[in-house]
């Protein structure tokens, strides 16, 4: 008898456990302070508080966070805006709902003694470029400049570089593509001075894409109590980007707690944390971290179109949607 | 474009035939009854592939199901019939025979692809069926010959020579200085375990991002199948042959050329046909770690980022295609070259 009650009190301490309900978010690259408000709100139970239970999964080089999505292996997925735009053209209705990064990190750094000091000098230089997503703001930059991208004493030499800056170390390659918060610190860290480069920042040129954002899949949308798992993710998001914000170094901490494989250095994610809020830019976000301003959807709609290399084909209709957002202002 | 009369009419010899054989097996193992089995089958194949298309989505699962599952009925009888068919050993029937089951097989899987991804509606990202394929096989031609000779003729063959060359004259080396046996297989060893992966961004940075670098790849790739192939094989000529040799008072070389290398053929093939496939592998891995914009690695890598999942299908179709030709190249010259050998003969 005794026994039974035992277990019927276990029981009732479970049920809180099965009421939490389970989102699964899938990253865009590996654990690193890129994502830090999401790891610092499920370490500080901001997750917890609005009853969700989050499976936060790392990314990395092989892996599209758009097929993962399509092959419901997550529910929300953190994704750049030119890869999520061709993936809804190709038949597979993703989502925007909510935009974490105001500003765009990619930029392209080159040497000094390669002779660049302005655009105009790209011509008969050779650049490498990631690929895989990443190549639309150069493409769409070169064909606003008139530059072609085909090689050539006129032209632009592209080389596909690998998750690495060695092509700029090795002179392989006049200018590589960086990440304002990853890659940039690696040249940096490889013994080059800032006053050894030249950098070219795309947010600067006007032909910024959009980047880290969250997607979902369309028809999950129409389920209400889905829209409302999703308004409370958003707001204990919001409040571990606000956390990372101001407390940059204790969030750079909890990302190295979560990081598994054990690659990631202190030095460089609390740099990256510091260079992340900066993205982030929570003073700009006058409608709260998140919330995606239609006027920087439409500009990079126009830089995907123009890149010269159809990305897609035409614009999008009903790409993102405020609707999560006003279903947390509602809460 | 197919009217539903045009459907009914391929569907429905299927359906008496089915029925036909429900009643009265077929016990004839002869060309023509396989020949009538296969022609119905495909007519009833090819009423599901015009009908899969019309699909909408209030078309029941399980219906589809069903077809499937009788296709690969009709398909399977159709398919034994023919490997029962008595040939008396006929070689030209033979040959028939031997050619149309595995052509069958393979059209009965791409078959079976399409009408379950386009059936179901399964996502173009995640598997795009055999039409959308082709098309976009047709559609890139220019680019994916582009990307062959750079991959192919350029990193792969001139990979492939210089390591399978190298190995060989290595072990010849080997054979004649014995100690060097000591002291270079381990080496070798060593360096046919170097992982791919680890290697190919090592090489980018000595030889650059051109084709140099992915032929460096295929050469550390290819030279120990051959070194120790070859070795192998000059060591296995046998005892009474070797001393009729001495007997006629040929030196080390004349042994060599005329005893110990074509008792070495069937050897050095078996190590041209493991690189044939090493080669391609290393050559399109090796591609991933820093490419200019050309290439088949690159192909991959770039269009998997941009969810052109149908134009990667087909440059792996580029791969496989090409691959598959190479080794039956090399298996077509073993053929002729040692056609001596016990194992060439036929059953």
């Amino acid at each position: 008898m005794k026994k039974i009650l035992f277990l019927a009190v276990l029981g009732m301490f479970s049920w809180s456990a099965l009421a939490a309900d389970k989102l699964t978010l899938q990253l865009k690259w590996v654990t690193q302070a890129q994502f830090g408000g999401y790891f610092v709100a499920k370490e500080k139970g901001f997750y917890s508080d609005e009853g969700l239970d989050v499976t936060i999964k790392p990314g990395g080089p092989d892996i599209a966070t758009p097929q993962v999505l399509a092959g419901g292996g997550a529910d929300i997925i953190i994704e750049w805006i030119g890869s999520a735009l061709a993936t809804r053209e190709k038949g597979v209705p993703l989502v925007n709902i909510a935009q974490t990064f105001k500003r765009a990190g990619l930029m392209l750094t080159c040497r000094k003694d390669s002779g660049i000091r302005s655009p105009s000098d790209f011509k008969g230089k050779t650049i490498g470029v990631w690929f895989g997503g990443n190549e639309y703001p150069l493409l769409s930059w070169l064909s606003k400049l008139g530059i072609s991208a085909s090689g050539g004493s006129n032209g632009v030499t592209l080389i596909k570089q690998g998750w690495n800056v060695d092509p700029l170390l090795q002179k392989q390659a006049h200018c590589v593509s960086t990440m304002s918060y990853n890659e940039y610190w690696q040249v940096i860290d490889a013994g080059l001075s800032p006053s050894d480069l030249v950098v070219f920042k795309y947010d600067g040129e006007g032909v910024a894409v959009l980047e880290d954002g969250l997607y979902v899949m369309e028809n999950r949308l129409n389920d209400e109590k889905f829209v409302n798992k999703l308004a409370r993710f958003l707001r204990a998001s919001m409040k571990g980007w606000e956390y990372a914000g101001e407390n940059p170094d204790k969030a750079a901490d909890i990302v190295l707690e979560n990081d598994d494989t054990g690659a990631q250095t202190e030095k460089h994610q609390r740099r990256m944390m510091r260079e992340i809020n900066k993205l982030v830019a929570s003073s700009d976000q006058p409608n709260g971290i998140g919330y995606l301003d239609p006027s920087d959807y439409n500009r990079s709609v126009n830089v995907l179109l123009s890149s010269g290399d159809a990305v897609i084909t035409k614009a999008p209709k009903g790409a993102w949607t405020h609707k999560v957002y006003e279903a947390m202002i509602n809460l | 474009m197919f009217s539903s009369n045009t459907i009914l009419i391929l569907a429905i010899p299927q359906a008496v035939l089915v029925l036909l054989l429900l009643i009265k097996p077929f016990d004839k193992n002869n060309i023509s009854s396989s020949l009538i089995l296969t022609i119905v089958t495909i007519a009833g194949c090819t009423s599901v592939l015009v009908r899969i298309f019309e699909l909408t989505h209030e078309n029941p699962a399980w219906a589809l199901w069903l077809y499937v599952i009788a296709q690969v009925i009709m398909i399977w009888e159709s398919m034994s019939n023919w490997t029962r068919i008595n040939t008396d050993h006929k070689p030209f029937i033979d040959n028939i025979v031997n050619l149309t089951v595995p052509f069958l097989f393979g059209a009965s899987l791409i078959y079976l692809w399409e009408i379950l991804t386009v059936g179901f509606n399964v996502p173009q990202i995640l598997l795009p069926s055999p039409h959308l394929i082709a098309l976009a096989f047709a559609k890139s031609t220019s680019v994916l010959w582009a990307d062959f000779q750079q991959t192919f003729v350029k990193a792969v063959l001139s990979g492939y020579l210089i390591g399978c060359g190298s190995g060989f004259l290595i072990a010849i080396f080997i054979d004649r200085v014995p100690f060097l046996q000591k002291g270079l297989l381990p080496i070798g060893n060593l360096v046919s375990a170097l992982p791919i992966v680890g290697v190919a961004p090592i090489m980018v940075m000595w030889f650059g991002f051109d084709w140099h670098s992915k032929a460096a790849v295929v050469v550390i790739m290819t030279f120990f199948p051959m070194l120790v192939n070859t070795l192998t094989g000059i060591a296995a000529s046998g005892q009474m042959e070797r001393d009729l040799m001495y007997s006629y008072a040929s030196n080390y070389w004349q042994t060599l050329l005329l005893l110990r290398l074509p008792n070495a053929l069937p050897f050095i093939f078996n190590a041209m046909k493991i690189n044939s496939t090493l080669a391609l592998i290393g050559a399109i891995v090796a591609e991933f770690f820093g490419t200019p914009i050309v290439g088949m690695g690159f192909r991959i890598s770039i269009e998997v980022g941009r969810m052109n999942v149908d134009v990667v299908w087909a440059t792996i179709t580029v791969a496989a295609m090409s691959g598959s030709l190479f080794f039956a190249l090399i298996a077509l010259c073993e053929r002729s070259m040692t056609a001596w050998h016990p194992s060439m003969r036929n059953r």
